[in-house]
């Protein structure tokens, strides 16, 4: 593994007038859990898009292991990093096990037909992520958190070294959160890099090697430990927005709360 | 569940419709002996003198070819067309490619007659050439207005194909109202389509518009599968989905536009085979596009038997097709098997 997915100077915008990237320097490693935070439409999903080579940068570059991320082709690029977006819903009824043999697609051959060994990859998939018991099941019948995992299952199944995952648990409760979370570290345990965004900093300060902190205002506030970002100052900086910052009572972790209005906070 | 037996499903499928293309050739208004007929080719005998062998081979064999091919090229292009568009109500006709046919037919009718020609373009007549030549713009018109950078817009290619139709519908109305009764009932037939050809060349310009194109799509069922998941996804697990979109929409217009012109617009083909499919096989494109084709080929046969025993003459093929397909559809509806779409 030892992957190393990085942008250099990296600038986008969807309009001119108003750039969402500008100069922007941050790197995923194979072995870490990279998570994006930062405000609603601060660019952390562009960030990700770019990085995956969706997005193509006005000015700057993607580098994969050094090498410019567009010179490889869409095949070769999803055999090395797999992308999750945030909604995922599949236009046709198909059983959890379909759903993660589909992601096979870029290990197949021409004739896009799985082999026996795709499946056994799949399979293992499942139970990386804990979804084999559901494999006959519909995925249309599954709860959030199944399905996520079952989606995180498809993905693994690409057999990438990088994941780069768009809120992967937006709309998941804490418990099942944390689950996928502590999912992420085991892999990154494993030797993949993953990258998240994510809207949870609790979480993120909690499950994350490092964080790259994002303000509306297409800058990058802060890169490093989450003891170094999730900070009282930066955080009200990128959040615009006063912030307190305590501590996890069992990890040490920081846990982030928005200062009550109340209490004298000076909202902009 | 069911999708495990999704061989079996295919053997069956086939041997069904394989049955349905033979009933077709033996079946008509002049019962023949397929027994006579060999003996008649076997003896090599001119056709003027085998009645029953000139039937089969000119009537009956090009018609149930042009049924196969019309209707398999419906089906796939209904069943590509559902996958590009993520939409289960979605036909070869969803983008107006039959509405811009018929009106370029009904104006070839008109102009035709009002300038007194009869125009014929290597053995295409005029109401052929003009429905192609419209069903193609209304195709590039609707291409350009849908491209982006990287992807196609589903929706703008929704909106603008529904809209265009409705033009091409009023273009149409105009046209009526313009052209003399006389013409209207020439007209109107041509509308409820017919795969009544005789002789061969129909047969080989079918062929040639619906073969290659079909095979084409063919290759792509993996990609379908997996644009199912949206485009990002698609695009994350390699697939070039602009080039995807742009194959699919363009090579299914274009078989739906040959097809249109050549036997008229054809409805419920394009829609209902490819879900009763997926009733049956479940939705991996790699099954489902190949015995989609093959179903919808038989089906159009099928319909094309009733067309011509059930009244005395021809009945015209597009009212049967909505007469069997339309319930077939509510049953298929009721059954909650109504292909396999997450509702």
């Amino acid at each position: 593994m030892g992957r190393r997915l990085e942008s250099q100077s990296v600038s986008f915008a969807y309009v001119p007038e108003s750039p969402v990237l500008a100069d922007a320097d941050v790197g995923v490693n194979g072995g870490e859990v990279m998570g994006v935070i930062g405000p609603n439409g601060s660019g952390k999903s562009t960030l990700l898009r770019v990085l995956c080579g969706f997005l193509r940068p006005a000015r700057g570059d993607v580098l994969l292991d050094g090498q410019p991320l567009c010179a490889i082709s869409n095949r070769e690029r999803a055999r090395i990093l797999a992308f999750l977006p945030q909604t995922v819903t599949p236009a046709f009824a198909l059983t959890a096990f379909e759903v993660v043999l589909l992601g096979r697609y870029p290990r197949l051959g021409p004739l896009g037909a799985a082999s026996a060994r795709d499946r056994e990859v799949a399979l293992r998939c499942m139970r990386e992520t804990g979804t084999d018991g559901l494999r006959h099941r519909d995925f249309g019948t599954l709860s959030g958190g199944e399905r996520q995992r079952v989606l995180l299952a498809s993905i693994l199944a690409q057999e990438p070294d990088l994941l780069l995952l768009d809120e992967p648990t937006a709309a998941l409760d804490i418990n099942h959160q944390a689950g996928i979370f502590a999912l992420l570290r085991g892999l990154a345990r494993n030797g993949y890099g993953v990258a998240v965004v994510t809207h949870d900093l609790n979480v993120a300060g909690q499950f994350c090697d490092r964080l790259v902190l994002m303000s509306a205002r297409a800058r990058i506030v802060a890169q490093g430990t989450p003891r170094q970002v999730l900070t009282r100052d930066l955080l009200t900086e990128a959040y615009e927005s006063p912030i307190v910052v305590t501590e996890h009572p069992i990890t040490g972790t920081p846990l982030v709360w928005p200062e009550p209005a109340s209490a004298g906070g000076a909202r902009p | 569940m069911r999708r495990r037996h999704g061989g079996l499903m295919a053997a069956g499928l086939t041997a069904v419709s394989l049955a349905a293309v033979l009933a077709s050739i033996g079946v008509g208004s002049e019962s023949i002996s397929f027994a006579a007929a060999w003996r008649d080719w076997c003896a090599g005998r001119p056709l003027a003198d085998a009645p029953e062998l000139a039937i089969l081979l000119q009537h009956r064999l090009p018609r149930t070819l042009a049924a196969l091919f019309a209707g398999g090229g419906l089906a796939l292009a209904g069943c590509v067309f559902q996958a590009l568009l993520r939409n289960p109500l979605a036909t070869p006709y969803t983008l107006g490619v039959a509405s811009a046919g018929a009106f370029g037919a009904y104006t070839a009718t008109v102009v035709m007659r009002s300038a007194g020609l009869a125009l014929a373009l290597w053995g295409f007549s005029a109401v052929q050439v003009f429905a192609f030549v419209f069903a193609l713009l209304d195709v590039s018109l609707i291409y350009l207005m849908a491209v982006r950078r990287h992807h196609v817009s589903s929706s703008v290619l929704l909106l603008a194909g529904i809209t265009l139709g409705m033009l091409s519908n009023a273009g149409m109305m105009l046209v009526r109202f313009l052209s003399e009764p006389g013409m209207l009932a020439m007209m109107e037939r041509w509308l409820m389509g017919g795969v009544d050809v005789i002789g061969y060349e129909p047969v080989v310009r079918l062929a040639a518009g619906v073969l290659p194109c079909s095979a084409v799509l063919l290759l792509q069922a993996a990609k379908f599968d997996q644009l199912g998941f949206g485009a990002e996804v698609a695009q994350g697990r390699g697939v070039n989905v602009r080039r995807l979109q742009t194959t699919t929409f363009l090579l299914g217009s274009f078989l739906t536009a040959v097809i249109v012109s050549e036997v008229g617009p054809i409805g419920f083909v394009g829609l209902i085979v490819p879900h009763a499919v997926r009733s049956l096989t479940g939705s991996r494109h790699r099954l489902l596009l190949p015995l989609s084709f093959v179903a919808g080929g038989a089906f159009l046969c099928l319909c094309d038997i009733f067309a011509r025993i059930m009244l005395p003459g021809e009945t015209p093929i597009g009212i049967i097709t909505a007469f069997i397909g339309g319930p077939f559809f509510l049953y298929l509806l009721l059954r909650r098997r109504f292909g396999d779409w997450e509702t």
